[in-house]
């Protein structure tokens, strides 16, 4: 008999493992629509129509940074409260009725968006994970994005029953680090989803069922940043959880410091939601004042992520020295690289290092000018999402998925070379990202090859570049390929008794050490709201005093109207700039004056 | 809580970091005069751009100073090419009449979001001459990817805002006279001294005018049809680089056709 | 082996990005390199790791490094 998750929480397990099986699906599907992007806007490979692209587009998006990340976010998360509070869930009824609400929410709109490929069907959502108006998708997009978000706040609210429930019977016990991590990163999600649950619920859902005539496009858009900065927090705060309770433990060592990780989380909980503005650097009709501000607090955002940094490399050496490592560097060589989960996560986090300092030049307020809406911030985001988060939830399930299933995992060769793999493709996929970034080259688009001018490359070619973004995504299906045929290959196997045990990493400074003010969440919620109100009352009050709560008289983008009258406007308007262009031909050439 | 002496001086030199990271921005910021992108425009009615921005053009507002009205829609830019001379200041206001856009020169720092209702502005000192692209790199629809421009930066010596229209007869009767109507417009705040050379059939006339900034001269030149003869007569009126030309008909009699006679170009 | 197989496929992997920017480190002195002379040096830079991880250690710390690196788990 062993001592896994499974044995001990036999129901949570199952919910844990619906769970990560669903992230699972939607990385799959996400995978397969990634593959056809870097093949396509490379122009290696085209077999789709360029105006699909946004639809393949689309899809990538919300498939892998909605579904993927935040399915995985709630098994671990579950995982994490059960373990460190050592008790099951209060009632796995309730448990169940959020991960349905998320299951139909994510069914809801991938219909949505995957209706887009079909001409016959009158529903389309081609709008990109960022929805922004007058953009218009079909009303069951975003009535799958509410359910969906409703599921996590309930999945939220089972936790925090959890961990009242415990308090009763230990007053006096400080929170466990999982459970503390949990909780602060829900109360930040609450506070984060405010802003999209009412850029959708009072005014994008009730406009495109025709309630409403038009919407501010500059509200909706600062709305949706509310939550679009917190949210890869929320993507990234399970990685965390990961690399502070597990990866010490991979290592043969202890978490270095729990004080220190307290506090990495409460600064994420302050920090995370009053910085959105800085994805507005750009934006008219928001004063340079209030980006300033959120600049800042950006810049301090950093402060935690070099504490985890510090703590997680610490935490490593430590297990390392336990294991007999010795010397400056050599050390390095005790570590268990044998281990796919260990050198999953390690590979993970050396390149969210490399991120971390295209972060801080996207954070740059005036350098963002040279890089805004580029390759280069698609490159940022496969390195932070795309690995830190990926690589390490792909990694942690070669532990994970034993734990819930009881099953021993089908084969480690195959999954040490997977992640290796993974992080050979971002390698390549990325650093060629940033720089074509950095030579002008946008990102969004289906085929950035223009007919007016050439991207110019200080070195190497505009074709080598394109050359290395593809060979990264095909390395990358690659690696998802052998992790899908672990999984599965685990999912068949049989129970095994030989499993590890169920547990996460001790801290060599404990929670004994840490202050009890870390622990009142109270406060710390307090002061969040605070400093979100200092950050957004004021840009938000603005602009809707420039442009009206309802914004402008602006017609919708039709995106979920029939593809036939979406494309005779498009036709109409390719009129208009072919008509443009010959004029400006007339003008430049015929020995007649026009106007 | 007892932080290990290490990790307090690696927080220390973090919390130095970021604090120089803010003061390098700071600096950008108020030192060099990097300004952001804000909101010092009124904002517009999309649907009513004509009345609350004006068409899309360039405007000469002071010396070497140029001002770009820019308007962004699916899936064109417009005035395109924008043109403006070398060593000037440009500053751009640009503006969405439909869906978010951005106006993105490529391998330049001139890049802002373009959203309907609001108007951006930046300003941009062009030392040289040379020719820019000009991207949306925010997704606006199924031809996003065909959404381009040019920016064109013309050597400062070749550049000018002179426009040229002439108005004439098709036709005239012979024996008649006919006038040619020219108007030489310059957009510059200076005044343009320039020739206008009317040419037809073998004959040559110039003119020399001057056009004061920011106006239009007009000027008249009158052909007896008598000497030209019946018959088709190729014209030119042409002002520094600018040329109209056309062709005048001698008739012996005007008939229907006279309701026909003014021709506006175009 | 001085090294496992994991520690050398890790360190190989790492190459990856060295490799891939060593052309613009080196473009920065002046020194510009084609794809091919990139993927010549890198090829070399690989088989000399190669060579050198396999090469017999001295002595009887082979055993012990290698008991390290592939211990338990």
């Amino acid at each position: 008999m062993s001592n896994a998750y499974i044995d001990k929480f036999p129901a949570e397990a199952k919910v844990v493992k619906a769970a990560f099986y669903s992230s699972f699906l939607a990385l799959a599907l996400g995978g397969v629509f990634g593959v056809i992007q870097t093949l396509h806007r490379t122009d290696i490979y085209r077999f789709i129509d360029s105006a699909d692209y946004y639809t393949v587009l689309t899809a990538h998006g919300v498939f892998m940074v909605i579904t993927f990340t935040i399915f995985f976010l709630v098994g671990v998360f579950t995982w994490a409260v059960t373990t460190s509070l050592d008790r099951g869930v209060e009632d796995i009824r309730f448990t169940w009725s959020w991960v349905g609400l998320m299951t139909i929410g994510t069914v809801m709109a991938g219909v949505a968006i995957l209706a887009g490929f079909v001409d016959s069907i009158d529903i389309s959502a081609s709008v990109l994970f960022t929805f922004y108006a007058p953009l218009q998708a079909h009303p069951l997009f975003y009535l799958g994005l509410v359910l969906f978000v409703v599921g996590t706040w309930v999945a939220g609210a089972d936790w925090f029953r959890s961990w009242w429930a415990w308090k009763k019977e230990n007053p006096d016990a400080r929170i466990p680090l999982p459970t503390f991590m949990v909780l602060t990163t829900m109360i930040m999600w609450y506070i984060a989803t405010m802003g999209v649950a009412t850029s959708i619920l009072v005014f994008l859902l009730p406009w495109s069922l025709g309630w409403i005539e038009t919407v501010n496009p500059l509200l909706t858009r600062t709305l949706f940043w509310f939550f679009g900065h917190p949210v890869v927090y929320f993507w990234l705060m399970p990685a965390y959880l990961l690399w502070y309770t597990m990866l010490p433990k991979f290592a043969g060592g202890k978490l270095f410091s729990d004080p220190l990780a307290r506090v990495g989380f409460v600064l994420f909980l302050l920090l995370s939601t009053p910085v959105g503005i800085h994805h507005q650097y750009l934006d008219p009709g928001i004063a340079e004042g209030f980006k300033f501000i959120a600049m800042t607090n950006t810049m301090f955002l950093l402060l935690p992520s070099f504490l985890t940094a510090f703590t997680v490399v610490a935490s490593i050496e430590h297990g390392a020295r336990q294991r007999g490592g010795t010397g400056y560097f050599s050390w390095l060589k005790s570590l268990p690289w044998r281990d796919p989960v260990f050198a999953g996560m390690a590979l993970a986090g050396l390149l969210f290092a490399a991120a971390g300092f295209s972060g801080m030049v996207n954070a740059g307020m005036n350098i963002n000018y040279l890089v805004h809406n580029s390759l280069w911030v698609v490159g940022h985001f496969h390195l932070t999402v795309g690995t830190a988060v990926a690589l390490t939830f792909m990694a942690v399930s070669y532990w994970f998925i034993p734990q819930v299933t009881g099953k021993e995992l089908w084969n480690r060769s195959v999954a040490l070379i997977q992640v290796v793999l993974w992080f050979i493709g971002m390698t390549f996929m990325t650093n060629s990202m940033h720089r074509a970034g950095l030579i002008g080259m946008p990102r969004r688009t289906a085929e950035p090859q223009y007919t007016g001018f050439e991207f110019e490359t200080a070195v190497g070619s505009v074709g080598e570049l394109n050359a290395q973004i593809a060979l990264g995504g095909v390395l990358l299906t690659l690696s998802l390929v052998l992790f899908f045929a672990n999984i599965i290959g685990t999912a068949f196997g049989s129970r095994s008794d030989n499993l590890p045990d169920n547990g996460y990493a001790e801290a060599l400074s404990g929670s004994d050490d840490a202050p009890r003010v870390l622990d009142n969440l109270k406060l710390w919620t307090a002061i969040a709201v605070v400093l979100v109100i200092i950050a957004y009352s004021l840009p938000l009050m603005s602009i809707v005093d420039r442009g009206g709560l309802f914004g402008p008289d602006i017609t919708a983008f039709p995106a979920n109207l029939e593809s036939v009258r979406f494309l005779a406007f498009a036709v109409e308007h390719l009129g208009t700039a072919a008509l443009e262009s010959a004029g400006t031909l007339a003008w430049n050439t015929l020995p007649e004056v026009i106007r | 809580m007892n932080i290990h002496t290490y990790e307090k001086v690696w927080l220390i030199a973090a919390l130095l970091l970021i604090v120089g990271f803010i003061a390098t921005i700071t600096y950008g910021s108020v030192g060099l005069g990097i300004a952001m992108i804000d909101d010092s425009e009124e904002t517009v009615e999309p649907s009513e751009l004509d009345e609350d921005f004006g068409e899309p053009r360039v405007e000469h507002v002071g010396e070497n100073e140029y001002e770009a009205y820019v308007i962004a829609q699916t899936f064109i830019f417009q005035p395109d090419p924008i043109e403006v001379p070398a060593n000037s200041k440009v500053t751009f206001y640009v503006t969405s009449r439909d869906v978010i856009h951005s106006f993105s020169v490529v391998g330049t720092n001139i890049n802002t979001m373009v959203i309907p209702g609001e108007v951006s502005t930046m300003t941009a000192e062009f030392d040289e001459s040379g020719e820019y692209g000009i991207i949306c790199n925010e997704y606006c629809g199924s031809f996003h990817h065909t959404m381009e421009g040019q920016l064109h930066v013309v050597p400062e010596d070749e550049f000018d805002m002179t426009e040229l229209s002439v108005e004439s007869d098709d036709e005239v009767e012979l024996g008649n006279e006919t006038t040619f109507n020219v108007a030489v417009e310059n957009g510059m705040l200076d005044d343009l001294e320039t020739t206008v050379t009317f040419e037809i059939g073998n004959e040559t006339t110039e003119e020399e005018i001057t056009v004061s900034g920011e106006s239009t001269e007009e000027t008249t030149f009158t052909v007896d049809s008598t000497e030209l003869g019946e018959g088709d007569h190729d014209w030119t009126v042409t002002v520094d680089d600018y040329e109209e030309s056309g062709t005048l008909t001698v008739v012996e009699d005007l008939e229907e056709e006279e309701e026909n006679g003014g021709n506006n170009d175009e | 082996m001085r090294i496992s197989k994991a520690g050398l496929l890790v360190v190989l992997a790492f190459l990856a990005p060295v490799l891939v920017e060593l052309r613009t480190v080196l473009a920065w002195v002046n020194i510009e390199l084609s794809v091919l002379e990139t993927a010549i040096i890198g090829g070399i830079i690989i088989a000399v790791i190669l060579v050198w991880a396999f090469l017999p250690e001295n002595g009887d710390e082979e055993g012990a490094e290698r008991d390290v690196s592939n211990s338990e788990l």
